[in-house]
């Protein structure tokens, strides 16, 4: 699976976490560890609370109870630019590229905290997608899915992130380009970024990942490695239909 | 009846149908400012049928109200199904031509005003009647199933096209007859007060009647038929020194209101929670 | 012909001043998601303040226009909290919310320079201010321009430069239009939001305080009324354009200003201001979502 090395080296750690809209409970007592150089997987049906958990871990949720740790410090509650700044970047689920600003504007709005050596990070960026480097002056609206999608995947690299969160990035793609984005997942993993990844897809996501959660509305249900969960009796009918 | 009263019932009644007036098309979220060029119009209309071709007050009303509610109408093709604030520009705009109008018409007294529209006998008592007539309309309106598409569009248009109602027809159904409500006030005042003047009909009216709407509440009818009369009120009761900056008084109302209490004091709720104490309704 | 000029050149100094107070409009709509009505209001507000200052200091235009400049500031920040409070969400019904507010807060500043401010009539600024002493700026033949009017032209061209300059070169522009074109989408990329809305009340403060001085030195005078005028005519420019389109409030509100200005060279009497309402009525009637398109 040509995976990186981890370390035991806890990046993320979220711990009991709840958290509700209004009267709905979004997450009840989810917790859940990152080490450093993990991929990570969040698996689970529509609604099952992975994008819950990847909005609150950015500070755009509010939390009830329970608390969140960040490089061993606490960042539970804290506004979604501290927590940007510190580090962490969402890839979020439908790209969330900006279409009516250029492939360039889209970039550095992700550099948007440290515009110091933005030059260097765009070039590196456009050496690793060499697509969006002919279309930086184009508008983000007139690109295609697949290439929407590693415009916000490159713009989460602007910032220099330690942690990057992906929400379902394979959604609304062909499966040939959703095997370039794994491909690309995997590729800047061993490059040292952590990341915090939620599929739908399951097959894929376990077969590049280090381990992965099972969420069912809101709950956690089960962890384990990735090859511990491919072989898992439950998970393989639930969702590989073997 | 004393004086101050009868004019106090008077301009109550008229600020409860304006009032109204501006409740109906806002159930589509419409602020339909033009109400108030339509009161001017139709007043002008009706003192000007009454002095110079002895018109009685019934066909004055009458005819007051078929002119408002053509000029809402034919206005109502253009901005039925706007966005609000097209609603309210094309109100604003239509109040300043109406008024430059007005003022430069000598025929109608030009900024001098128009004088000497007759007395009618039992007027306060055809007003509130009008009033209650009003109402009960706009009740069998609010509950119908138009009414409940017209709460369905104030949240989501989809939503209310999911009714099979035609919004652009429930918008220019809901700017007519306030149109004609308005016209309907403007031949009122003009018979109440007996005669007419351009600077009334300006923007502070469209102060006061908001401020009427969103206190009292603009998710039920009752809202308006107890705030308007109340801040109508408030000013007569406080001294002269306070009273003066009343313009200011209900801005400060209306802001504080929307900052704390957006949907206004009289709620959907608040009106269930009586109809249960009155057990006019079973608890659901 | 040379009437024609004339009266061309003096639509543009006066579309300028429209191009400023809409642009400012428009950026409060685009970036703090509010429609503030009342935005010329404030400026007119504003007018009032450095007028007072003036008096006070004996006709001392360096603090007549900081007093200007800085009280339009003020207030866009302290009323930013009240705006922000309702617009929690992005819907039309509280963006509607935003609009009544406006005006609750236009009701209460007219009232208050009709009732406190030289007890209500119009208020003329001093000569040395306006520079009207000293005749026209400019001359050739009928072809004359004040020195108010050229300020006014060489002010709005610098700032709407300036200020597309920030919006399309600077990061914090492009901040503004992320948020304006997805507030959500922003938050997730981690741009403060509050942060920059707040930036923008300063901005749109700094650009109505600015357009008062220069309202000021073009027209000489201000009445109480005059803010609940322009907040019409501006909110019509905007629509006519397209809410929220920033070079469509440009080329919208040059046109009014020159349309203005013609109507009065060849038309005088008081209908002469009714004309460009019933033709900006026409406009909306007909195409209520804009000539240029929305862009909200």
């Amino acid at each position: 699976m040509g995976q990186n090395k981890t370390s035991d080296k806890v990046i993320l750690e979220i711990d009991n976490l709840a958290v509700s809209y209004g009267h709905v409970n979004a997450l009840k007592d989810v917790s859940l560890t990152v080490n450093e150089g993990e991929i990570v997987v969040l698996i689970g049906a529509n609604g099952a609370g992975k994008t819950s958990i990847m909005e609150t871990v950015l500070g755009v949720n509010q939390v009830d109870s329970g608390t969140i740790k960040f490089q061993g410090k606490d960042i539970t509650n804290k506004p979604a630019d501290k927590i940007v700044r510190s580090g962490m970047f969402l890839v979020p689920e439908g790209r969330g590229v900006f279409s009516s600003m250029s492939v360039t504007d889209n970039l550095l709005l992700g550099a948007h905290h440290n515009l110091k050596g933005s030059k260097e990070k765009m070039d590196y960026v456009f050496s690793s997608f060499p697509i969006l480097g002919e279309r930086k002056d184009q508008v983000a609206g007139t690109l295609s899915g697949g290439e929407r999608q590693m415009l916000a995947i490159a713009r989460a690299l602007m910032s220099s992130p330690k942690m990057i969160l992906v929400d379902e990035p394979s959604i609304g793609l062909a499966p040939k380009i959703v095997n370039d984005i794994f491909e690309i997942l995997v590729q800047l993993n061993s490059e040292g970024y952590s990341i915090l990844l939620s599929e739908q897809n399951v097959y894929k996501a376990l077969k590049c990942a280090h381990r992965g959660y099972v969420m069912e509305t809101g709950k956690i249900l089960l962890s384990g490695t990735s090859e511990e969960l491919l072989n898992n009796s439950e998970i393989r009918k639930a969702y590989l239909g073997a | 009846m004393s004086l101050p009263l009868y004019y106090y019932l008077a301009i109550a009644s008229i600020y409860i149908l304006m009032t109204w007036a501006l409740y109906l098309p806002y159930r589509v979220a419409h602020l339909h400012f033009m109400v108030v060029a339509n009161m001017a119009i139709s007043g002008y209309f009706g003192g000007y049928a009454a002095t110079q071709w002895g018109w009685p007050f019934g066909a004055a009303l009458l005819a007051g109200m078929l002119i408002g509610a053509l000029l809402s109408w034919l206005v109502s093709f253009g901005i039925g199904d706007a966005p609000t604030f097209a609603v309210v520009i094309v109100g604003f705009t239509f109040i300043y031509i109406t008024k430059t109008a007005i003022e430069n018409w000598d025929l109608i007294g030009g900024t001098m005003g128009m004088f000497g529209i007759p007395m009618v006998k039992n007027l306060l008592l055809y007003a509130y009647l009008f009033v209650l007539v009003t109402g009960i309309f706009i009740y069998r309106f609010d509950h119908s199933r138009l009414g409940r598409a017209a709460s369905a569009k104030f949240v989501d248009k989809d939503l209310a096209t999911s009714f099979g109602v035609n919004t652009k027809h429930l918008g220019m159904f809901l700017q007519t007859w306030a149109g004609a409500i308005g016209g309907a006030c403007g031949v009122f005042y003009a018979f109440f007060m007996n005669s007419l003047f351009p600077d009334f009909f300006t923007f502070h009216i469209i102060g006061t009647t908001m401020t009427m709407l969103f206190l009292g509440g603009y998710t039920t009818m009752w809202g308006p038929l107890l705030a308007a009369p109340i801040l109508w009120g408030l000013p007569l009761i406080l001294p002269t020194s306070i009273a003066s900056w009343r313009q200011i008084i209900y801005g400060v109302i209306l802001i504080v209101i929307l900052l704390l209490r957006p949907e206004g004091a009289v709620t959907r709720q608040f009106i269930r929670k009586i109809q249960v104490k009155l057990k006019l309704v079973k608890l659901a | 012909m040379e009437i024609f000029i004339a009266q061309v050149i003096n639509g543009l100094s006066l579309g300028s001043i429209y191009v400023l107070l809409v642009t400012g409009f428009n950026l409060l709509l685009l970036v703090a998601m509010i429609i503030h009505f009342s935005f010329p209001v404030v400026v007119v507000f504003s007018m009032y303040m450095a007028w007072i200052v003036l008096g006070l200091t004996g006709n001392n235009i360096f603090l007549g226009v900081a007093a200007g400049i800085s009280s339009a500031i003020l207030f866009n920040i302290i009323t930013a909290p009240m705006f922000q409070h309702i617009m929690k969400k992005r819907g039309e019904v509280d963006i509607n919310s935003t609009m009544v507010l406006s005006m609750g807060l236009g009701m209460i500043i007219t009232d208050f320079l009709s009732h406190s401010i030289n007890s209500g009539f119009p208020i003329a600024f001093p000569d040395n201010l306006t520079g009207r002493a000293a005749g026209p700026f400019i001359q050739f033949g009928l072809i004359s321009m004040s020195r108010g009017a050229f300020l006014a032209l060489t002010v709005g061209i610098v700032f709407v430069t300036g200020l597309f300059w920030l919006l399309y070169k600077t990061k914090q522009g492009r901040a503004f239009r992320a948020i304006a074109e997805d507030p959500n989408g922003a938050k997730l990329v981690g741009l403060p939001i509050l942060k920059t809305g707040l930036q923008s009340y300063a901005l749109t403060g700094f650009l109505g305080g600015s357009t008062a001085i220069l309202m000021a030195i073009l027209l000489g005078s201000a009445s109480p009324g005059l803010g609940d005028q322009l907040g019409h005519k501006v909110l019509a420019v905007s629509i006519i354009a397209g809410l929220g389109n920033l070079k469509g409030g440009l080329i919208v509100g040059l046109s009014l200003g020159i349309l203005e200005a013609l109507v009065q060279g060849y038309w005088t009497g008081t209908w002469s201001n009714a004309i460009a309402f019933v033709i900006m009525l026409i406009a909306i009637l007909v195409k209520p979502k804009g000539i240029f398109g929305m862009k909200l």
